[in-house]
């Protein structure tokens, strides 16, 4: 996350097109909206974001993990364990965000589409990457990537269940968070009692078969 | 005067921070063949009249393992995408080459430091003063490296049935595993 040329204006054109976004999607004209609303020039818009809205989108995809790093640094995660250190830090993504949930039910519309699939992927896998970074993972092997997929895979559910809930300040959306870490939780302690009868199968065997 | 990893590069080089992953990554890749290897070697000749001689290569490389590990884990480098296949590899080239001989595992040895002291020399010699502990890492896992060299060839290497031809595909084999695990 080194500051690329454009940062601030790119950080000023997304959070300005929000409102925007709402009512005309994440367009070239909400963003060039979002310029004009910033006193920028209208072709501001198309500069900071050659790739379109596409590229607006995962740039505030970026913004929302910087600012959740920010956020992280005055936490006191490390005396919380692992699942609680991600639940805390995705419960204060969502809150962060909250108010914005349609604009962020547009950007999803926008990703769903299929030329935006491998895109939406990493944007997906970026998002993880921080969580499980600001967590502090030590991972060296290959559950560095099961980790990341799991946890994106957790994120865009509870995503979408977020963005559909209708209950007082998305208490049911954390209930749904909650239930989907500890069934990670179950998925790798079966992985591990697998892995150990396995490890125990040859001196199980008949005599004659053993290695 | 002072010298900084990557103040030479030039556009489209990777910058010091992706430099410096690779290399972690790409050594982690590479002790992990190591040890994998040995393994295999061991599975076969562990018994033999080389078993104790293995064993004192095997727990080096298990020590380059962990420094790796360590390192990759400390500064959040992304691992390599490939790990299990070196898993597999390294087992399967350790033991392939045990099956043809003593002489030929001694030759598969020989091959794979060679290739492995080229890539941590080309490492060293890009790293500068503000990575000084890990071109010390890199330089004393090198002379190990070496080491094992040395016994393989004082252990009749190249007396190995093709030992030209072995040497050459096993040597071509790391440079690749080296390339890709760089990247990948």
């Amino acid at each position: 996350m080194t500051a690329a040329p454009f940062q601030s204006v790119r950080d000023r054109l997304v959070l300005a097109a929000l409102p925007h976004a709402v009512f005309d999607g994440w367009s070239a004209r909400s963003l060039a909206a979002a310029a004009r609303d910033e006193g920028l020039d209208p072709t501001m818009a198309e500069r900071a974001f050659l790739g379109g809205p596409a590229a607006a989108v995962d740039h505030l995809v970026d913004l929302a993990d910087r600012l959740m790093a920010e956020e992280a640094a005055g936490l006191d995660l490390d005396s919380m364990r692992v699942p609680d250190r991600v639940f805390t830090l995705l419960k204060l993504r969502f809150e962060r965000w909250a108010p914005h949930r349609e604009a962020i039910r547009r950007a999803m519309a926008l990703l769903a589409l299929p030329g935006n699939a491998a895109g939406a992927a990493r944007i997906t896998w970026r998002t993880a990457d921080v969580v499980w970074r600001l967590a502090g993972d030590r991972s060296h092997d290959f559950s560095w990537y099961t980790r990341r997929a799991t946890l994106a895979a957790v994120c865009s559910a509870t995503l979408l269940y977020w963005l559909d809930d209708p209950s007082e300040d998305s208490a049911d959306t954390w209930a749904f968070l909650r239930r989907r870490l500890a069934d990670v939780g179950r998925v790798t302690r079966a992985r591990k009692q697998a892995q150990s009868w396995l490890e125990g199968l040859p001196r199980r065997m008949p005599r004659g078969l053993r290695p | 005067m002072t010298r900084m990893t990557a103040a030479d590069r030039i556009p489209n080089d990777p910058a010091k921070d992706e430099l410096v992953a690779r290399f972690l990554r790409v050594d982690q890749a590479g002790e992990l063949g190591a040890v994998r290897i040995y393994q295999g070697q061991r599975a076969v000749l562990g018994k033999g009249r080389h078993g104790p001689l293995l064993a004192k290569m095997a727990e080096q490389e298990r020590h380059h393992l962990e420094t790796f590990d360590r390192q990759i884990s400390e500064r959040q480098v992304r691992p390599t995408l490939l790990s299990p296949l070196w898993h597999v590899a390294g087992f399967a080239l350790g033991a392939g080459t045990a099956l043809l001989g003593e002489r030929a595992a001694m030759a598969c040895t020989v091959a794979v430091e060679e290739a492995i002291d080229e890539h941590y020399a080309a490492q060293a010699e890009a790293l500068g003063d503000d990575e000084a502990a890990l071109k010390a890492t890199i330089e004393t896992f090198r002379a190990e490296e070496l080491e094992h060299r040395d016994i393989g060839l004082a252990n009749e290497a190249e007396k190995a049935p093709f030992y030209p031809v072995l040497s050459t595909a096993i040597k071509t084999g790391c440079r690749l595993a080296i390339w890709l695990s760089e990247r990948v």
